[in-house]
Parts: structure tokens; sequence; C-alpha cells
């Protein structure tokens, strides 16, 4: 009993000094920093909007730390442009532990991560049947990994699992299949239509992203602030128009 | 007899940044510099064509939480204060500026904030849709939708439920305020995967814009390239976006918007004045923030301390002159262009209509002439909407588009890169689960049926592509990341309590006024209807 008490105690103790500190080394401690409280009585007052206060406040300041997992046992690809892809996945400890129980308890350890990225085009992929595969042998802990396959118009699958020393590969886990965009024009000519070939060559070099988003990140690069739209051209940016004068 | 058809696009979205739990949020600043500077002048040069008599044919969108926001009684009130302040610094600076060269800029900015003030209130009883709507009904604008939140769709196909909820809620709130179903749809960055036009398709959508390379590397090759819309084998049109016409505006490099004699960005008496003057105007806390009275030019290629000072006549006689030549390029591309193919060729090209007054304070202007000239001076060009041309023309090739999008490189590396690649498993995981609770717990009544709703809600607003998209640019990533992790967040609580059958209902009912969006939204839009659907 006593000890629950001491523990208590120094609790508190240890929660006095977290939150006298900084006020007694600062002097002045910053009032500006606390949570600002809900719904200030003005706006909603005299809009006549009601807005019923929350039983449980929800601070809007402090950091929010989303789950590192879920655990559910998934690998998700995702194909970024004709050349990359990602994948990230989650590994469950059940799944560890079957692994464990089929090649004995030493094998997690003996064993060291691999992604396995088979080439599928074309083909109904049954696990045996890739065109091909290729191997990236990663660190333990890592959960997602961009993939250069270099090949656009191409489908893809991935597993996620373990290999022996000996090459000895067992799977873990598979993905979805995806297809790399294609980076090019399609050989693939109507029947049906004729193909002219001038039009094309009058369209020029194709160029990409000459856009709003292009020329937002443009203007962000220039002058380290990016447009409306996308963020407040106001928030940021306070230090680059120290420029002189005034406007008058 | 017109040889060619130029398809002039706006899109019109900014995210929904309502923050009714603090009176001064900056992010809701987006919203009031928006509509003082880009939708008000739009609407503005759309009346005076209307009452001209000046025929003119433009495709717009107005995104989903655009619509919410103009909508939305707590911030039109709110904006009317904005305003009313802007009118009051203008009227301060009209004093301090007397017999400086910035004198007649400063009435200018007095005049159109008054005039906005007008427009706003009178014209259209603080609810722009109104504008956008009586356009739309006199036969001047197509409007269309986009996807709810602005979700990034071709990453979201690894649950196509999710991809039809966006779908579906566009589609809905669009039909509420418009007063008819959207034809057509800007899909968010442009960004097209196979697969979305079947969930289009299944909404009535009858077509969509991609990047070029999304229509010129189709599969089969398009016949007429990016100068005719193709049919997606769903049978929903794909219209490529026309890059020389994109480029003459877009360009910061060769692009009209940086002649010199336009209005200069950076200098904003929000940052170039005393602050003991300015503090009313800027933040409460201080922090420096554009005002919107600008009054330097461009000027040329010298430090922003060597600006010179702004001439509305000049910048509007150079706008003048843009839209002349914008109007000479079409011509010139048409006239070359058809005698290539059997039919008019269609020019298509979007914009994001922020840039036009925000970004381009004379883009307006610039836009006005552009149609005027179009409607006047010439019988070459011809100014459609995709849907006018589908109906002259019904009859097109069938390919696949290429998976795309607008961004930088062409496809989807700006909203999947090292900055923001953390995201998926969360929304993934998300969308997931809402699914799951949809098609477990059809029929709900109550507050269940409260909480799933409020869980569609929370998922869309963290599937919106712009906080991706913050994150990639590097600057102002904490709010972005922050309005992720907490919509996420939300999300997680509420299914948790739904699955414990706890559900805390004083917390729904915060979030229920808090991230009010979509009022009308059915949770039942995430149930898994086609068989082919599958989570992963």
């Amino acid at each position: 009993m006593y000890v629950f008490f001491l523990i208590i105690l120094l609790i508190l103790a240890a929660a006095a000094g977290i939150f006298l500190w900084p006020a007694r080394r600062s002097g002045t401690p910053k009032f500006k920093a606390l949570p600002r409280p809900f719904f200030e009585t003005e706006s909603a007052g005299e809009l006549g909007i009601s807005v019923p206060v929350s039983t449980r406040s929800a601070p809007i300041t402090p950091e929010i730390q989303l789950p590192r997992s879920y655990g559910v046992d998934r690998l998700v690809l995702m194909a970024r442009d004709p050349h990359w892809l990602y994948a990230y996945w989650e590994i469950t400890a059940t799944k560890q532990e079957d692994f464990t129980a089929g090649f004995g308890p030493e094998a997690w350890i003996s064993t060291h991560p691999v992604l396995r990225v088979y080439d599928v085009t074309g083909v109904d992929f049954n696990g045996k049947n890739a065109n091909k595969y290729f191997d990236f042998h990663i660190d333990e802990h890592i959960d997602n990994w961009h993939i250069e396959v270099g090949e656009p118009d191409r489908s893809f699958c991935v597993d996620v699992g373990r290999m022996f020393p000996d090459g000895r590969f067992v799977t873990l886990l598979r993905s979805n299949i995806v297809t790399t965009p294609r980076g090019s024009l399609s050989d693939r000519l109507d029947e049906e239509w004729m193909w002219i070939e001038g039009l094309y060559r009058s369209i020029g070099r194709v160029q990409y992203g000459t856009s709003s988003p292009l020329i937002i990140e443009e203007l962000a690069l220039r002058k380290g602030e990016i447009p409306l739209g996308i963020t407040s051209p106001g928030h940021w940016n306070p230090q680059a128009n120290e420029a002189n004068g005034d406007g008058s | 007899m017109s040889k060619g058809y130029l398809c002039f696009v706006l899109h019109a979205h900014l995210p929904y940044v309502r923050h009714p739990e603090h009176e001064d949020f900056l992010e809701e600043k987006w919203l009031y510099e928006a509509i003082t500077e880009t939708y008000i002048p739009l609407i503005q040069v759309f009346d005076r064509l209307l009452s001209d008599n000046v025929n003119f044919r433009l495709t717009i969108t107005l995104s989903p939480p655009l619509i919410s926001m103009l909508t939305d009684p707590l911030l039109q009130e709110r904006y009317v204060r904005h305003l009313a302040k802007l009118i009051e610094l203008a009227e301060k600076e009209e004093g301090r500026t007397y017999g400086s060269p910035f004198h007649e800029t400063a009435l200018m900015y007095k005049a159109r904030f008054q005039q906005a003030m007008y427009v706003f209130c009178d014209q259209y009883g603080r609810n722009l849709i109104n504008a956008f709507k009586k356009f739309q009904d006199c036969g001047r604008l197509e409007v269309i939708t986009c996807a709810s939140t602005h979700g990034y769709l071709p990453l979201m196909m690894i649950h196509p439920e999710a991809v039809n909820a966006q779908i579906k809620a566009a589609v809905d709130l669009h039909t509420r305020h418009l007063g008819r179903p959207p034809h057509g749809i800007w899909l968010p960055e442009c960004a097209y995967a196979p697969g979305v036009d079947d969930i289009l398709k299944r909404n009535g959508l009858k077509f969509f814009f991609t990047d070029t390379h999304g229509i010129l590397y189709a599969s089969h090759r398009p016949r007429f390239g990016i100068l005719a819309p193709i049919y997606c084998p769903s049978g929903v049109a794909a219209f490529g976006r026309d890059m020389e016409s994109s480029k003459q505006v877009w360009s910061s490099q060769e692009g009209y918007p940086g002649d010199y004699e336009y209005r200069e960005f950076y200098r904003d008496i929000g940052y170039d004045l005393d602050l003991e003057y300015i503090k009313p105007y800027i933040h409460p806390d201080g922090i420096r923030i554009h005002t919107g009275l600008k009054y330097y030019k461009i000027t040329g290629k010298v430090d922003l301390s060597q600006k010179e000072p702004y001439n509305q006549w000049r910048a509007e006689e150079k706008a003048a002159q843009h839209a002349g030549n914008f109007m000479f390029n079409r011509q010139h591309q048409i006239l070359h262009l058809s005698s290539m193919m059997d039919r008019p060729p269609i020019i298509v090209a979007p914009y994001d209509a922020e840039l036009f007054g925000h970004w381009w304070f004379e883009g307006p202007t610039w836009l006005e002439y552009l149609i005027r000239k179009i409607a006047c001076d010439q019988d070459i060009i011809e100014m459609v909407t995709p849907s006018d041309y589908l109906q002259r023309f019904s009859c097109n090739q069938v390919a696949v588009p290429c998976s795309s999008s607008w961004g930088n490189k062409g496809y989807h590396e700006v909203w999947l890169s090292g900055a923001n690649d953390w995201i998926y498993r969360h929304l993934h995981m998300a969308s997931g689960l809402m699914i799951a609770l949809a098609n477990s717990r059809r029929g709900a009544r109550g507050v269940l049926r409260r909480a799933l709703n409020q869980a569609a809600r929370e998922l869309m607003l963290a599937q919106s592509s712009d906080w991706a998209f913050i994150m990639s640019t590097g600057t102002m990533v904490e709010y972005a990341v922050r309005r992720t992790k907490t919509h996420i967040n939300n999300f997680l609580g509420l299914h948790d309590q739904i699955q414990g059958n706890r559900i805390d209902e004083g917390w729904l009912k915060d979030l229920e006024c808090r991230n009010n969006i979509f009022p009308e939204i059915e949770y039942s839009w995430y149930q898994t209807s086609a068989p082919e659907a599958k989570a992963v």
C-alpha cells in the first residue's frame, strides 16, 4: 500500500516538475502555446449556429500517433510510374510464429527477409509460372520499398518472404498484381482505323507536367512558398519580403 | 463555319479548410483570398459577357469541398467580416498613398473590394454557387464535378468501393446544389488509371480529362491523338490536354503571367508596411500574411526591392494583347490540324481556376478579352464544352487511356514519394475497414447510422490529394500531416466505437459539427456491389 502511495507521489512530483520547469526557466511562460478553447463564444453566438460542446475535448495541437501496425497480414503493391513500383507490408506475430512452427525455432534468425518481384505479364500467376523474377535482399524491420523495375506496361506481383542461407525462399505474403503505365506510344494499331503519322509528328515531343502542380513546384522553389489552393500564400515565408519600400 | 473547337476548362478547387474551432485560422484565408481574387472576378466577367450578350461556352469544375465551403453559413459570415476589414484597409490606403504613384492602384483595390461585397452579398445572397448555377442554366457554363474530397483515385484503386464512394458523394452533392447531375468530371490532379472509368460510368458520368500522354499513349493508339476524344471500353469519353495552349499560360518562364507589366505577387503590404499600421489586417498573433493589396509590377528579373509601381491600364493592355496572341496561336494550330483530319479538331485547355486572379492577377481580364475576341473577331475557333462535342460527334475511337496525371514527370510520383508514401498504409486500411463496416451494418439507424456516416466523412477528408501534394512540396507540411492524421485518427476512433458498441455521442456530435462536409452522405456508398471488387 505504502509503495503504491509512494509511486503516486513520485509521479505527481515528476509531473509538477515537467510543468513547472519551463516556467522557471523562461520566467514568462508562453500562454500562446496552450490549446485554445474551442468555439469562441463570439462567433458561435453571433451566427446562431449551435455548436455543441464536446464531452471529450479533443485539442488539435498534440501530435497524433497513428498505429504502427494494424495486426493484419498484408502486402500492397502500387505502380508509381512506368519504371517504379511501391510496396508496403505488415507481417503479424502470428505469421512469424507460423513460420517458426513450420521451419523450427531457429528458422527466423537464420533467414533474412527478401522481396521477390515477379514479372507476370500475360500470365495467370500461380506462384511458379512468372516470366521472370528478381530479388531484393532487405534489412529486418523494413516494411516498405520503392522498387525500380524499369519496364513500362508490364504486370508485376511481389512476395515478401524469408531466404535460408542455402538460397531456399519461403513466401510469407503475396501482393496484388499491378501493371506499370505505358511510357510511349502504343504499338497496337487499331485494325479498323488508319494511322495518320503526320498528326503525331506535328505534336512534337511529349512534355510532362506543364500544369498547375508543376508551376506550383517551380514557384515554391523560387520563393519557398506555395500558391493558393495548395497552401496559404500568406502563412509561410515571412522573411522573403524583408525587402525595402513600403508601397508608397 | 468554324474549323475547330476550343474547350476551355477551369478547375476550381480548394481543400476543405473549415475550422470552426478557431476564429482566425490561417488556412481558412485560402478560401477568402480565392473568393476575392478569383471566384468573384470570374463571376463578374461572366456577368458582363452575359449582359453584353456575348456568346461563350466554358467548362468549369466546382469541386465538392469548394461547393461545401461556399455554401457554408459560418464561412460565408466569416468571409463578409474578412472583406469588410479589407475595405477598411483599402480606405486607409487611399489616404496613405495620396499623391504617390500608388494612389490609383489603391483606388482600384477599394473599388474592387466594394464591388466584391456587392456581388457576394447583394447579387448572390452570399452563395456564389447561385452565380455558377445561373450561368449554367442560361447555357454558358458546363459545370462538372470532381471526386468528393479530391482523392487521388489511381492510388485508391486497391479498393474500388472507396473510389466509388468518392464519385457517388460528388455527384450527389453536385446535383443538390446545381439542380442537375453532372455530365462529366475533372479527375483530381488529372489522374487516371484503367478501371476508374468503369466507376464513373456506374455513376452516370460521360467524360473526363487526362493529361496529353494519357491519350497519346492509349492503347490501341488513337488515330487523332489528343485532337479528338476516345472512348474507354466502358463507353466513357476521355479528352486529352493540349500541351501548347497549356504552356502559354502555365510556364513560369515563357507564359503570359510572367510579363513585366503584370502585378507582382510577392510585394504585399502585409509584409511591406509597418507592423503597427498593418497589424489589424494580418493575423492577430502578429504573423504577417498577404492582404491582397500589392502595388508593384513584375518589372523584370530584378530584386523584390527594385520593383516598379503597378499600372493597371498598361497591365490591361497587355492582357488584351496576350488574349489576341493566344487566339492567333489557336487559330494557327486549328488551321494546321484540321487539314489532317476528317472532322474539326478539339483543343482542350484546362487550368486551375485559382491561377486566374490570385496568381495571375490579370487572368480574368485576359479571359474576358479572349472570349470577346473569339466571339466577335473571327470564325475559325468555336468554343465548346465536352458535352457539346459528344453530341455532335457521338462516334469515337475506342482505346484504353494510359495511367497518368498532370503532376511533375507525368505519373503518380508526386503523390507517392518518400515524403508521403507512409499515408497509404493508413488510408488503405481505413478504406478496407469502412467497406467492411458498410457491408456488415446494412440498414443501420440512429446513432449507429450517424457514426457510420461520420466515419465515411473522416475517411474522405483524409483522402484529399492536397495533403499528399503539400507533403511532397516540402512547405507547410505540418498542416497537411496533421490533417491526414487527425481524420484517420477520428476514423479509427469511430470504427472502434462502432465495433465495440459504445459510441460516444458527445464526441460524435463534436465531429459532426467540425467536419460537417457532405451532410447527406450515405455510408452505404461504401458497400461492395460489383463482384470483381475485392479488398486487399
